[in-house]
């Protein structure tokens, strides 16, 4: 049973995901076009919006977008994927205006752009540090929405899956990739994250 | 380096952007980022007409300290100590949304004596929270005496959080799979001293307050807001239980030892601000009642699992959401894991920054003076909104 709002869109991948593990209760890969009419659509049911994130992923710039609904809770996590060089995605505070804010975090943090965001200056950095995105990663430290997305028995319930989309199949698991997946502990007792600033003080 | 895009204009960026749009024969003020009513230091650009606000714009930023990369270069031990500082008023619920992600994704257990000093922790860190609010919102309404009588209430709370925790605002008590410590004997008779004691001091807070006429006048019927706008904003805790909808996470999804617990969600219709302070004020009997059943049936035990994860541990590969009810609403954790030495990727869900997104909308068309009733009515925590 998809929820209804999702029904009528072509996702390009929806699964059943189990909440105990990754609290969320579905987990969807939206078409870029398709957003606004996603976002409308779970606005119409009485979904409202958690919050809306960026992850920088080896596959392309990813905008991450929770949904959550007040009186029957199940949180659905949607994805959409752009590329480096293009990371551009339409704009929902049309739709749910608490999305402008979002959206403009995300282009501080990350650089995205949301087109038609009514007001799309920023937010939470200095205007000045317009060009400067602290939450992008290096070309050789992104990792692949794989391993982001990995875990033992996800992506067992797929229920759509667009041809051609590959980049949440999770390989059939091995012997070697369980011991891989267990929580490993770092070999080394001093991290070196110590001598991190704090961030200034706290009012 | 490249050229900002944003700052080639003379003058601040903020208020020159805001003029762009203005009516004829309106002013600008801008108020904020110092001012008494912003709590903290955030910043509001008003465009007037008269007495009455025509537009309004918050401009954030001015706390900022950017805990979304800081989760990034730490291990997800050393993050703990930023949880505290987030929200400083309901920082024990922070803890446990970092904890909860964390032991969520590595699959750990935590022992039932730790589930319960999580609650009990968490619940007297809420009745503080709502406390500082109360009397803070009644001193933005202009009188003085009632946050003197909510501070030596809450003073009582922290001596019992510092007992718990060794600090008294940012704490850090969280630890992955269980808490920092067990509480001495002498805790649980404090507790007990307490429920009793501010059940009778919530009574003097209505007696004294939330009759008067002149707070009626001021906050009854401002700043309604329905079911359909808390969707739109995200607009979640005492805002939407305010607007008539029963919704709080420790009933829509529950986490830690919640579902054996027996409260009530106060649910008010109005969605005025003098919902959401009957609200708040309610919240503190329910997690009075919290407090007394966990003291009456926390079991002994270990606060640790046998075997705790290390404090520089690796996350497996991976993402896990977790939300918990805050003072202010729903608080998220989202983290993901490459599997690597620090977290790939954390997102702090504070409810504060949708809470606050509304502010430009429920101040259209009213008097500067309602604004005021409107901005205290949605209990900003600056750090939190910010982050």
């Amino acid at each position: 049973m998809i929820p209804a709002p999702l029904a009528s869109f072509d996702l390009l991948y929806l699964a059943r995901e189990d909440h105990a593990r990754t609290g969320s209760a579905w987990l969807g890969v939206m078409a870029l076009q398709d957003i606004p009419a996603i976002a409308k659509a779970l606005l119409a049911a009485g979904y409202h919006l958690e919050d809306i994130s960026g992850l920088d992923a080896a596959e392309g710039a990813v905008a991450a977008y929770h949904f959550d609904h007040f009186t029957t809770p199940g949180r659905i996590t949607l994805l959409a994927l752009a590329p480096h060089d293009a990371p551009v995605f339409p704009s929902i505070a049309a739709i749910y205006q608490g999305a402008e804010w979002h959206e403009r975090e995300t282009r501080d943090f990350f650089g995205y752009v949301f087109t038609d965001n009514p007001n799309f200056i920023p937010l939470l950095l200095p205007d000045d540090m317009a060009d400067i995105h602290p939450l992008k990663k290096p070309e050789a430290a992104r990792a692949s929405l794989l391993t982001l997305f990995a875990g033992e028995g996800r992506g067992s319930e797929v229920q759509r899956k667009a041809e051609g989309f590959t980049l949440l199949d999770q390989p059939a698991p091995t012997a070697a990739d369980d011991a891989k997946a267990a929580p490993a502990e770092a070999k080394q007792p001093e991290a070196k994250a110590d001598d991190q600033p704090d961030g200034g003080k706290d009012a | 380096m490249t050229r900002p895009i944003f700052s080639d204009t003379k003058g601040d960026f903020y208020s020159i952007n805001f003029e762009k749009g203005a009516r004829e024969n309106t002013i600008i003020l801008n108020m904020g980022p110092q001012h008494p009513s912003t709590h903290g230091v955030l910043r509001i650009l008003l465009e007037l007409d008269g007495e009455y606000i025509v537009r309004a714009e918050p401009v954030l930023g001015y706390l900022h300290r950017m805990h979304e990369k800081m989760g990034e270069v730490k291990t997800v031990g050393q993050y703990m100590a930023n949880m505290g500082r987030v929200d400083y008023l309901h920082a024990m619920a922070w803890n446990w949304a970092w904890a909860g992600a964390a032991e969520r994704l590595a699959g750990i257990e935590v022992p039932e004596r730790a589930e319960y000093l999580r609650i009990i922790a968490t619940e007297l860190n809420r009745i503080a929270s709502h406390q500082v609010w109360w009397g803070a919102y009644i001193l933005d309404l202009g009188a003085f005496t009632p946050i003197l009588y909510s501070f030596e209430d809450r003073e009582k709370i922290l001596d019992m959080l510092q007992m718990m925790s060794g600090a008294r605002l940012t704490f850090s008590y969280f630890r992955l799979g269980g808490v920092a410590n067990d509480v001495p004997p002498v805790f649980f008779d404090r507790l007990r001293e307490f429920i009793p004691y501010m059940r009778n001091r919530l009574n003097m807070y209505h007696a004294l307050v939330t009759g008067n006429m002149i707070l009626k006048q001021r906050i009854e019927g401002i700043g309604v807001m329905d079911v359909d706008a808390c969707n739109r904003y995200g607009a979640t805790g005492p805002m939407c239980r305010g607007s008539g909808i029963a919704h709080d996470t420790r009933r829509a999804e529950p986490y830690g030892l919640y579902d054996r617990f027996d409260f009530n969600i106060p649910v008010y219709h109005e969605g005025c601000c003098m919902a959401r302070y009957m609200v708040r004020l309610d919240e503190i009997e329910e997690s009075l009642k919290i407090l007394e059943q966990a003291v009456a049936a926390i079991p002994e035990g270990p606060v640790l699992p046998a075997k705790p994860l290390k404090f520089n541990a690796k996350l497996p590969a991976g993402e896990a959401y977790y939300a918990v009810e805050g003072g202010r609403g729903k608080i998220g954790v989202w983290v993901a894991s490459d599997g690597g030495k620090t977290p790939y990727r954390i997102k702090l869900r504070a409810p504060g920054f949708s809470n606050l997104s509304i502010f430009s909308e429920l101040a259209e068309g009213t008097l500067i003076a309602d604004s005021i009733a409107i901005l205290g009515s949605l209990d900003l925590v600056i750090p939190e909104v910010d982050r």
